[in-house]
């Protein structure tokens, strides 16, 4: 009798050693990192989500891929040559009346029609050159600093009078994806995962009894600066000029270009933000932490607030922080922070 | 209760050096298989330290030789596919080098007269994911 208890009793330990509760799957799509975690589900269901999801982001980088063959180069070749782009596919037309939108709320700073600009600053290739451009040609490009708004999107073509404009949607696609790959896992029945694209996360459910947590990069070191607990539903994203970047002279210059200046923005070294779960919060995440980033000191604060952000960090260049009153009480620090290099908004 | 120790001990009793013997292979054996096919959490990075300097941290998701000058010469530490191993010493007794390969979490191994330390971290304690 009592050797059955026994038996009972380490039964279930050993059922305890080989219940894998996490499945973590990364891959190389976007040009970058990207990582699906399930938890709590079957190897096989787990398996067959992370799959779609990843086929998913492979489509949707041949798709909007922004130098190599993809409709965004299609579209870009009819504007060039003054023809009318003729589709059937509805996707892309939400897509750019998206994009035409973002640029009018963020008042330009996130503008995706500025490709032949982040072309000439070398960022259309997968490794970066390493030289300044022409000042000259930066010059030119930005005083016929093309927008979103000059295209025209009707159901069935697009078309512009500006040749000037080069659709570019790199601060978009990665957190398009998060909300297809947000959409695939409901489908899928999956409700607890992290998907982590490039270093924008959005949290689904939670891991376990506790929420999901990331750790927010320290943009000069190889550590992470802080973690942040992401309710369900939440998303993260971070503009940073340490991981698309070259240095000339000790001068660095990163793929965020400001459209006012034609230059990389060099007032900070990342701006991270924190959005509540919407339909499309994927995208804000990631496309709101552009005009952050971009814009200068003194309009920051500003213009979160007009955007909505409530929760958003951003370290400067000189490595002072910038921090919402919300995001503060969220964040806990990994490193030591003297509070005289922080300043609450 | 008492009966119960009479039982043991003369079960004690009973046993033969052969059985000692078996006995201790069991427990090796035991050791050894557990320790190979438990699940140990995997690392994700591996951090270097020579003496309280930390040298950095290095994704094991890489190919990656790194020579670290310590107060006796040069260590050299090689990652691949995913596991880590000191690969050549300045020391004389190289211990180091003799651990072989490491790959879990937690993992150590100690190079004391170059005052060389690598070990294995993961972010599962302090996070899910990295926001970057």
């Amino acid at each position: 009798m009592h050797y059955n208890k026994l038996i009972l009793i380490l039964i279930f330990f050993l059922t305890g050693c080989y219940q894998n509760e996490i499945m973590k799957k990364k891959d190389y799509i976007f040009g970058t990192i990207v990582e699906v975690t399930i938890y709590g589900e079957t190897e096989d269901t787990s398996n067959h989500a992370i799959e779609l999801v990843f086929e998913e982001f492979s489509r949707l980088h041949n798709y909007l891929h922004p130098w190599e063959k993809s409709i965004i180069q299609d579209i870009n070749q009819s504007i060039k040559k003054q023809e009318i782009y003729r589709t059937e596919d509805t996707e892309i037309f939400s897509i750019l009346k998206h994009n035409q939108e973002l640029e009018l709320i963020t008042h330009g700073y996130f503008n995706p029609a500025i490709g032949k600009l982040i072309e000439a600053w070398g960022f259309h290739a997968d490794k970066f050159a390493t030289g300044r451009p022409n000042s000259n040609l930066i010059d030119n490009l930005q005083r016929k600093l093309p927008h979103m708004s000059e295209i025209n999107i009707h159901n069935g073509y697009i078309n512009s009078k500006n040749k000037n404009i080069q659709l570019d949607l790199g601060g978009y696609a990665k957190g398009y994806a998060l909300d297809q790959a947000r959409r695939i896992l409901d489908e899928n029945n999956i409700n607890n995962a992290l998907i982590n694209i490039g270093g924008n996360i959005l949290a689904l459910g939670r891991h376990g009894d506790r929420n999901w947590v990331v750790g927010i990069q320290n943009p000069r070191k190889p550590s992470s600066i802080a973690s942040i607990i992401l309710e369900p539903g939440w998303s993260i994203g971070t503009s940073g000029d340490y991981q698309r970047y070259f240095i000339v002279d000790n001068q660095r210059y990163s793929h965020l270009i400001d459209p006012n200046t034609g230059y990389p923005a060099n007032n900070s070294q990342s701006a991270t933000i924190l959005f509540p779960p919407t339909e499309s919060s994927g995208t804000l995440s990631d496309v709101y932490s552009k005009p952050l980033f971009i814009a200068p000191e003194e309009l920051k604060y500003n213009l979160a607030k007009e955007l909505g952000i409530d929760f958003y960090m951003i370290v400067m260049a000189d490595g002072k922080i910038l921090i919402s009153s919300g995001m503060l009480n969220l964040i806990k620090w990994h490193e030591k922070i003297d509070k005289k290099n922080i300043t609450v908004h | 209760m008492k009966k119960l120790i009479k039982k043991i001990s003369q079960f004690i009793k009973k046993i033969l050096i052969g059985d000692l013997f078996i006995i201790f292979i069991f427990i090796v054996l035991t050791g050894y298989l557990s320790s190979i096919l438990w699940n140990f959490p995997q690392g994700e990075y591996l951090k270097i330290q020579m003496g309280k300097q930390e040298i950095g941290s290095f994704s094991l998701n890489q190919n990656l030789t790194k020579i670290i000058e310590g107060p006796i010469g040069k260590t050299e530490v090689i990652i691949e596919s995913g596991k880590v191993r000191i690969s050549k010493s300045p020391c004389t007794k190289k211990y180091c080098i003799y651990q072989g390969w490491i790959n879990q979490l937690n993992q150590i191994i100690v190079c004391v007269p170059n005052q060389i330390s690598i070990s294995i971290i993961g972010n599962q304690s302090d996070y899910d994911s990295l926001n970057y």
